[in-house]
Formats: structure tokens, C-alpha cells, sequence
């Protein structure tokens, strides 16, 4: 029914209509630098026509609803991309702290003190009985040792502080969750109506983004506007209003094991099915990559030991022993050497080992033993102690489980010559270095006390020795291009190769991150193409808005007018 | 495509952060004046610096050994030159006194000079590098020549035609200067029958006549002589009391390394290049028995030791020589490893060192980049509708 009243009902409506337009244009302005958030817009129809005499007559304008401005699918992808920039992100962070502690571009570091430990024994070689040298030599030694040792214990420190992280991590992951699934119940609350409950799905996405940085997720809507959330191999995370928990426990092979706590106590180990997000770095960089380098500079420590030990028991320093500790402990002196957990056990092979006595300075008694890698500790004691030769000048015992060799006298010295068999360096007796790995590799303490213990030198057939004798130091300094281990590298390049393994998987995590860091702001800017909020086109919105508003304004005072003429018309 | 306000300012926001990254990328190289800050800037070029630097670190390390074989080297050979030069002066002296010219005094006069170049060898020989013997081998500890005990030695002879005459020296030297004495048959015979005369002093004077027989005592300083055979009035003979020169060192060579495969010999063995063990080349014994035969007023003897003098003479020059192309082999080592260290740094340089001009120009680009997408942030941040409204 047409009239005035008629216009006035429309006005009112446009009036409305365009109220609730700059209502929403506010709102977009107001949360233009919120994150996440998805511009909105009022969708405006006309209304429907009312019948009159002439045909069906206009009757202006209605509030269909407000729609955010989302594109589920590129948000998707982006959710999806931005998974695997934060696990490069991550695993390029966390190996930078790695490459750090190899930092070869930098002075002083490893590759410096290998040079100088060889470049001692040159210097001892070209001067066997200078005591400069010798000290020199223990100094480089020390500081070898002490570079190694610092690289192993950080090493291990970097695992424990990324083990430290993965807690909090997966707490995050839980709430990140249980906000979903909370949020899924909000929105199920507020769109029973019909209509779209767009901040709350703003906030809903935002956490599935957030979600997304810490782990590889996979999310569907299903038809009741709820979104659930599985993790990349399939796993529920969180199912319509319900999630589920993720906790980890550490492994009896000091790996973390991730596990999914799903519907009635159902417990699940998942470690190996994850990816993407910091949590999968986290997990490589601590039970994977830093592992292999351990083992790596572990491996050369191993091979330096033996390499040095092996030789220097061949040799003779100025001094002899007036009593000798072996390093390394059997765990059972009843067991054969070669399977007692002596580290270089297996180094141990059919041979002999002359020990011989000097008494004050003059050779005085010598013997050949035979040594068999089935020979127990208890046994080589009792050799010694019975031999011929040697009874009563020397006493063999046990020093917690490892072997000690002393003179009865105190004018008597003795040595070890031509060890064939390796029992030597698998005791640790006349050896470099003790320790059987980065973290314990150490100058032996007795080399260490008295450098006069250094073997430049060898006995000769007769069981001569001299103080400028320097076969052995050449023989040592010539493992510096010696190829050592089973890859045939030299010490220094095979650290060189760790150190290149570890630049390489550096710079590639940085080179992926690189990558997808450019797919997310691609699809990032696609996003916001959609969703962004561009202030110029809301100001513009502004004016549409005001300026209908305006207009409809003036059409009640126009209707208003109409009154006014209408009544007037009685008086 | 829409532009939304987060896409120009994320835009903004990253490109600055790109650009002042790499502004700060190439400040630290040139401030630092390396190219790499961390092994994971290049992998491959840092590993290739780590191996350049061990190879030049061990270059240093060669050069320094080859310091010290020069120094041993050069030590040896003027030890060993100053030996020879001793040599040479006394079979100049050797060659004076084997003729009949010089008589028995002028004679004991050179044995006392013969003495002195003993000794003066034996101090030569005891030549220390740094503290230690460079003859001894690897006893460098111990003075390679000492002065043994006083010993008697084998007896020269001189015998007439005809003579079966044979004696052996014997006794212990109870003296304190060495002595030769010098035996002569007065009547000839057999032993027990022939009659002999001692003088100490060359000849110059005589003893009386004494019977010859087993044990005989010459002077009175403990040399005995055990007669035997026919003799002949005219036989001559002198037995030589004298300290022998004794080696202590051992029979090691001293080596150096000079390189990752190869080695080098930097000392010679006492015993075989001067003596003190015996052998043809044993200056010490060559040069007593000259020394013998001057006290016996003996130009033969003299003329004897003149020779294997000149023997001792090219040996000790054929050890020179070698010393010398040893020398001659440290220093072209020397230099070859000069060169090649001089290649190494430049290497390492142009991998590892920021290269000034380069890092400038790029500086004043990433400068002048900087720059310009500030002025343009500012113009599009500044750009609103809201301006014209």
C-alpha cells in the first residue's frame, strides 16, 4: 500500500540499512592492524515489492546479513606453506646455534689448534730433548683437547636446551587445541540462528594458524560449520567440540618419543609421523642431525686417540716409569682384554710386549711377554708378576679394575718396547691421550705431570735410548697427512668435513626457509587481497554510506513536507 | 588485485628488513675484513679455507724445520771445514818433517804441534747446536770424543834385511805425558843373545845396553816388550804411549722432516766422518801415529801418516761436499716453499678475505637502494584518501 507513510517505512529502512553499512565500515577500520581478522561487508538487497494498482511497487532497501571476505582454500594453502616456513625457520635457528660452535671462519678455532698440536711434535722432533718443546707440546695438546671437549659438551647442551623447549612447545599445541574445539562450540552456539558468527571463525582460523607454525595440520569443515583438525599422518587433534593432548617421554635411547593421548586412554607414539612446524625441527635438529655430528666428531677424537696412542707406545720419552697406570679399566678383570669394554679392545691382536728395567739410568732386566686378546687382566698380572726376568724387580697390579705396573726399587725405572700386540694402547699405558671420546678426550695425566714422559723417541734393539732420538715424534707428526679412520681422510679433513656437512645443512634449512618464506608471503598477500582490510576503500565506503544516509534522511523530511502540505490543506 | 593496507605495509616492512639485512651483511665484511661470518655462508668455500689454512699452517711448520736442519747443517759443515782446514795444516807439517832436513828436536818440537791439533779436533768435534753434540747422533747428551785411558801402541819397525825379528808390545803406561820410545839392536842375535838400546827423546840420547828377552821393560813408565825371533845390529823399533781419542756418541743418523713425504739428514756420525772407532778415516789415530813417529824422530813414519792423511783429507772434503748439497737442497726447499706459501695466502685471500673495492661498491648500492626505498615507503605510507576528503 503506497503513501507517505509508505516512504517514511522505506526511509527508515535505508536509513538502517545504511547505519548498519557504516556501522561495519567501522568496524573495519577499527580492526585494520588486527591480525587475522577478515573484512567484512553488509550485504545489502532490495526489498521485496509490494503490490499496488500499477504493478508491483519498490519498497526500498533490507539487511540481508554481514559477510566476512574469506577465502577458505588460499588460507588453506597458506596454513599449510606456512607449517613448513616455520619448521625451515626453526631448523635453521636452531642449526645456527650448531654452526656456530664450528666456526672455522674464525680464528683459533679447531682446524688451528690440529695445526699447532702437529706443529709441536715438528718442534719436538727437531729438538727431542728441549723442555720448551715439550711443554709447548702439552699446552697444544691441552687446548686441542679442551676445543674438542668444549664442542661435545655443548653439543649435548644444545640437545638438553631443545628437550627443554619441546614441553612448553607441546603444551601450546594442546591449548591451541582445546581453543578450537572451544571455539567450534561458540560458533555452533552462534550461528543456531543462521547467521555467520564471522569474529568468532576470525579467531577460530587465527588459532588454526597459530596451530599451523608449531606442527603440520590438516583441517576440514564439516557441514555444521565446525572445523577438525588432524595432524599430517591422520591423527585427531581436535574432533567437533572435543580435542585431544599431546605429551613426550624420553626414550631409553636418550630420543624423544611424541606421544597422542586420544579417546579413552588410548596412547599413541607419533614421533615418527610428524612434520612441519617448529615442533618436526626440533625433533630433527635434537635426535637426528645433532646426534650425527656427535657421532661424527666422536669418530675423529676415537681415531685421533688411537692414532697418537698407538705410536707413542712404540716410543720412549727422557724419562721412564717408576710407576704406570693404564687409563682405561677393564670391567671385569676376569674377562679376556678383548671383550672386557676396554675402548680399543678390539685393537688388541696375537703379539708380545717387552717391559724392561733400568737401574739408575743402566739397562738392568728385560722380558718378552706374549699378549692374545683372550688373555684377562687377572692373567696379565700374574705373568708379569711370575716372569722370570722381571720377578722381583717389578710388581703388576690392579688400580680399579686398570693395570699398574711399579719398580720394588726406587733406583729402578721401567719401560715398554715394541708392544706388537696393542695391549698398550688398549690399557692406556705409555699413551698421549686418554679418553675415548670428544667430550673425554684429555692429555694423560702422566704425560701431563712429567713431560719427560713424552716419547720422542725409541729404544733401540739393544735396549739403548738418547736423548736426541726423534724417530717417534717424526712418526707423530707425520700422522697430520696420515689418513686415519675408515674413510681414509686425514684428522683435518675429516673435521673439515663435518664442518662442511653442517654449513651445508645450515645453509639449506636457511635456502627452504628462504623458499617458503616467499610462497607464504605470496599467498599471504593473496589473503589479504581478499580479506585485507584497504582503508582508502572504507573511507570511500564512508561516504557511500553517509551520504545514502544523507539522502534517506532527507526523504523522511521530504515525507515530512508531504504531511505538512497535506494538513495544512484542513485549516 | 586488491591492495589492503596489511599488504603495503607488510611490503614496506619486508623489503626494509631485506635491504638493511644485506646492508648489514656487507658492513660486517668489510668491518671484519673476512668474506664468511659463519661456516653456513658457503659451506664449500669455507671448508676449502679450512683446508688452505692447514696446508699453510703445515708450510710454516716445514719452513721452521728447515730452519733448523740449516742451522745444523751449516754448524756440521763448519765443524767439518774446520776439521779439514786442521788436516790440511798438518800434512803441510807431515810433509816438512818426511824429509831428512829437520832433526830429532825439531821433530819432538811438531809431535808437541801434532798434539795440539789432536786436541783441537776433539774440540771441534764436541761442537754444540743448542745444547747438544751435533756428532753424537742421537746422544746429543754426550760429547761425541773423549780422551780414553793411556794405552800402548802396536810397535813400528824397522828391520834389516835378513832380520826375523818380531816384538809385542805389552805393560800398562803408568806416565802422564805421552812417550815414544825408540828401541835399537846394538849386537845382533838371537833373543836372549842380542843386545838392545831405548832412547825417549828420539834418539837424542841413549840408555845402556840390555839383553833382550820376554818382558822386557822400556824406561821406566811401565811398557814392556816381548822379544822374539832373530835379530840384526841396526833393527829399529819405537813403541808410542798416548790417550786415544774415543767415540761416545751412537750410530744414528738425525733426521728432520721437511715435507709431508719426505725427510732430511742433518747430522753425520762422529765416528765415520772424524773418528775415534777405528778405520781408515780415523783423523784421531792417523794423526797419533804421525805424532808417534815425530817422537821417533821417524821421517818414514811421517811420510806414512802423510798419507793416509791425505786420505782422511778427501774423505772429510766428500763429506763437505755432501753437507754442502744438503744445504743447497733446505734452501731451494726453502724457497720453493716461499713460493707456494706466497699462493697459498693469495688463495686464501681472494676465498676468504673481503675484497675492499667490491664490498665499497656494493655498500654505496645497498646504500643508495636503502635510500631510495625509504623515500618511496614514505610516499606510499603517506598516500590517503583521507587527505582529499
Amino acid at each position: 500500500m503506497s503513501g507517505i507513510n509508505h516512504i517514511l517505512d522505506m526511509a527508515a529502512r535505508a536509513l538502517l540499512s545504511e547505519q548498519a553499512g557504516l556501522e561495519v565500515t567501522g568496524h573495519n577500520v577499527a580492526n585494520v592492524n588486527t591480525p587475522g581478522y577478515s573484512r567484512q561487508r553488509v550485504n545489502l538487497e532490495t526489498a521485496s515489492p509490494l503490490p499496488s494498482p500499477w504493478g508491483p511497487l519498490g519498497d526500498g532497501v533490507k539487511v540481508q546479513g554481514i559477510q566476512r571476505a574469506f577465502d577458505p582454500f588460499i588460507t588453506a594453502r597458506l596454513d599449510e606453506k606456512t607449517a613448513a616456513f616455520m619448521e625451515y625457520q626453526a631448523r635453521k635457528a636452531f642449526l645456527d646455534q650448531v654452526a656456530a660452535l664450528f666456526n672455522e671462519t674464525n680464528e683459533a678455532a679447531l682446524t688451528d689448534r690440529l695445526s699447532a698440536f702437529w706443529a709441536s711434535w715438528h718442534d719436538l722432533a727437531n729438538n727431542p730433548a728441549g723442555s720448551a718443546e715439550r711443554q709447548t707440546l702439552q699446552q697444544n695438546a691441552l687446548s686441542l683437547c679442551e676445543t674438542l671437549n668444549f664442542q661435545a659438551d655443548r653439543l649435548a647442551l644444545e640437545r638438553s636446551s631443545l628437550e627443554q623447549q619441546v614441553g612448553p612447545l607441546l603444551h601450546e599445541i594442546n591449548a591451541h587445541a582445546a581453543r578450537i574445539a572451544q571455539l567450534n562450540g561458540e560458533i555452533q552456539a552462534a550461528e543456531a540462528g543462521g547467521q555467520l558468527a564471522n569474529d568468532l571463525r576470525d579467531q577460530r582460523q587465527m588459532e588454526l594458524s597459530r596451530l599451523a607454525d608449531l606442527t603440520g595440520i590438516r583441517y576440514y569443515t564439516s557441514g555444521d560449520g565446525l572445523i577438525n583438525v588432524n595432524l599430517v599422518n591422520g591423527t585427531s587433534l581436535v574432533q567437533g567440540v572435543r580435542s585431544w593432548t599431546l605429551d613426550f617421554s624420553e626414550g631409553a635411547d636418550d630420543s624423544l618419543a611424541i606421544f597422542w593421548n586420544g579417546p579413552n586412554g588410548l596412547r599413541e607414539n607419533i614421533t615418527a609421523s610428524l612434520s612441519g612446524g617448529k615442533l618436526a625441527a626440533l625433533l630433527a635438529v635434537r635426535d637426528s642431525l645433532i646426534p650425527s655430528y656427535q657421532q661424527n666428531l666422536d669418530q675423529i677424537a676415537r681415531e685421533l686417540i688411537a692414532a697418537v696412542n698407538s705410536l707413542h707406545t712404540q716410543g720412549v720419552g727422557l724419562d721412564l716409569f717408576a710407576s704406570a697406570t693404564g687409563t682405561y679399566a677393564v670391567i671385569d678383570p676376569d674377562l679376556p682384554l678383548g671383550s672386557s669394554g676396554l675402548t680399543f679392545g678390539d685393537r688388541i691382536v696375537d703379539g708380545s710386549l717387552e717391559i724392561l728395567v733400568e737401574r739408575n739410568g743402566f739397562l738392568l732386566a728385560s722380558s718378552t711377554i706374549a699378549v692374545t686378546p683372550d688373555l684377562t687382566l687377572n692373567e696379565v698380572v700374574n705373568v708379569i708378576n711370575n716372569d722370570p726376568n722381571l720377578g722381583g724387580l717389578v710388581t703388576a697390579s690392579l688400580d680399579g679394575n686398570r693395570l699398574k705396573i711399579s719398580t720394588n726399587q726406587a733406583s729402578d725405572t721401567l719401560g715398554f718396547v715394541r708392544d706388537s700386540s696393542g695391549i698398550l694402547l688398549a690399557l692406556g699405558l705409555n699413551t698421549f691421550f686418554a679418553g675415548d671420546k670428544a667430550y673425554t678426550l684429555a692429555v694423560n695425566p702422566w704425560v701431563l705431570e712429567n713431560p719427560g714422559l713424552i716419547a720422542a723417541g725409541r729404544f733401540d734393539a739393544t735396549g739403548a735410548r738418547a736423548p736426541g732420538d726423534n724417530r717417534n715424534a717424526l712418526a707423530l707428526a707425520a700422522l697430520e697427512n696420515a689418513p686415519a679412520g675408515p674413510d681414509g681422510l686425514t684428522f683435518a679433513q675429516a673435521y673439515r668435513r663435518l664442518v662442511t656437512d653442517i654449513g651445508l645443512e645450515t645453509e639449506r634449512a636457511g635456502q627452504e626457509a628462504l623458499f617458503y618464506q616467499k610462497l607464504v608471503d605470496q599467498l599471504t598477500q593473496m589473503r589479504d587481497a581478499v580479506s585485507g582490510v584497504s582503508l582508502d576503500e572504507e573511507l570511500a565506503n564512508l561516504i557511500r554510506f553517509q551520504r545514502a544516509y544523507q539522502a534517506a534522511a532527507r526523504l523522511i523530511s521530504v515525507a515530512d513536507e508531504l504531511y505538512q502540505t497535506l494538513l495544512a490543506l484542513k485549516r | 588485485m586488491r591492495v589492503s593496507m596489511p599488504t603495503i605495509f607488510h611490503n614496506i616492512q619486508s623489503n626494509l628488513q631485506k635491504l638493511a639485512e644485506d646492508l648489514q651483511a656487507v658492513n660486517i665484511g668489510i668491518a671484519s675484513g673476512r668474506k664468511y661470518q659463519s661456516i653456513s655462508d658457503s659451506p664449500l668455500d669455507v671448508g676449502e679455507i679450512m683446508g688452505l689454512e692447514t696446508e699453510a699452517s703445515q708450510m710454516t711448520q716445514f719452513q721452521r724445520n728447515l730452519d733448523t736442519g740449516r742451522n745444523w747443517l751449516a754448524s756440521t759443515e763448519v765443524t767439518i771445514q774446520k776439521i779439514n782446514d786442521i788436516v790440511q795444516e798438518t800434512m803441510a807439517l807431515a810433509n816438512q818433517m818426511a824429509t831428512g832436513t829437520y832433526n830429532a828436536a825439531q821433530r819432538a818440537a811438531a809431535a808437541q804441534q801434532v798434539q795440539g791439533y789432536i786436541e783441537e779436533i776433539m774440540q771441534l768435534g764436541n761442537t754444540r747446536v743448542q745444547d747438544q753434540y751435533i756428532l753424537s747422533g742421537y746422544k746429543t747428551d754426550t760429547p761425541p770424543f773423549v780422551m780414553g785411558d793411556w794405552q800402548i801402541r802396536e810397535p813400528v819397525m824397522y828391520l834389516q834385511p835378513g832380520s826375523t825379528g818380531q816384538v809385542i808390545a805389552g805393560g800398562s803406561y803408568t806416565g802422564t805425558a805421552s812417550r815414544t820410545y825408540l828401541v835399537e839392536i846394538s849386537s845382533g842375535g838371537a833373543t836372549g843373545v842380542a843386545t838392545f838400546r831405548v832412547s825417549d827423546d828420539g834418539g837424542r840420547t841413549w840408555s845402556e845396553a840390555a839383553v833382550t828377552g820376554i818382558g822386557v821393560a822400556l824406561g821406566t813408565e811401565g811398557v814392556l816388550a816381548d822379544f822374539s825371533g832373530n835379530w840384526r845390529a841396526g833393527d829399529r823399533f819405537y813403541i808410542s804411549a798416548s790417550q786415544p781419542i774415543l767415540y761416545q756418541g751412537d750410530k744414528h743418523i738425525r733426521e728432520i722432516s721437511i715435507g709431508p713425504q719426505s725427510r732430511l739428514a742433518v747430522t753425520q756420525v762422529g765416528s765415520e766422518a772424524v773418528g775415534g772407532a777405528g778405520g781408515p778415516f780415523d783423523v784421531f789415530q792417523v794423526l797419533a801415529r804421525l805424532k808417534g813417529s815425530l817422537e821417533a824422530n821417524d821421517p818414514q813414519g811421517a811420510g806414512a801418516a802423510l798419507e793416509e792423511l791425505r786420505t782422511c783429507h778427501s774423505h772429510l772434503t766428500g763429506i763437505l761436499a755432501s753437507l754442502g748439497a744438503a744445504l743447497n737442497r733446505v734452501n731451494i726447499k726453502s724457497d720453493v716453499l716461499e713460493t707456494l706459501k706466497g699462493e697459498l695466502t693469495d688463495k686464501l685471500s681472494i676465498r676468504g678475505d673481503t675484497d675492499p673495492v667490491e664490498a665499497v661498491n656494493a655498500l654505496k648500492t645497498k646504500e643508495t637502494a636503502y635510500q631510495a626505498a625509504l623515500l618511496a615507503s614514505a610516499k606510499v605510507m603517506n598516500l590517503s584518501l583521507l587527505d582529499y576528503l
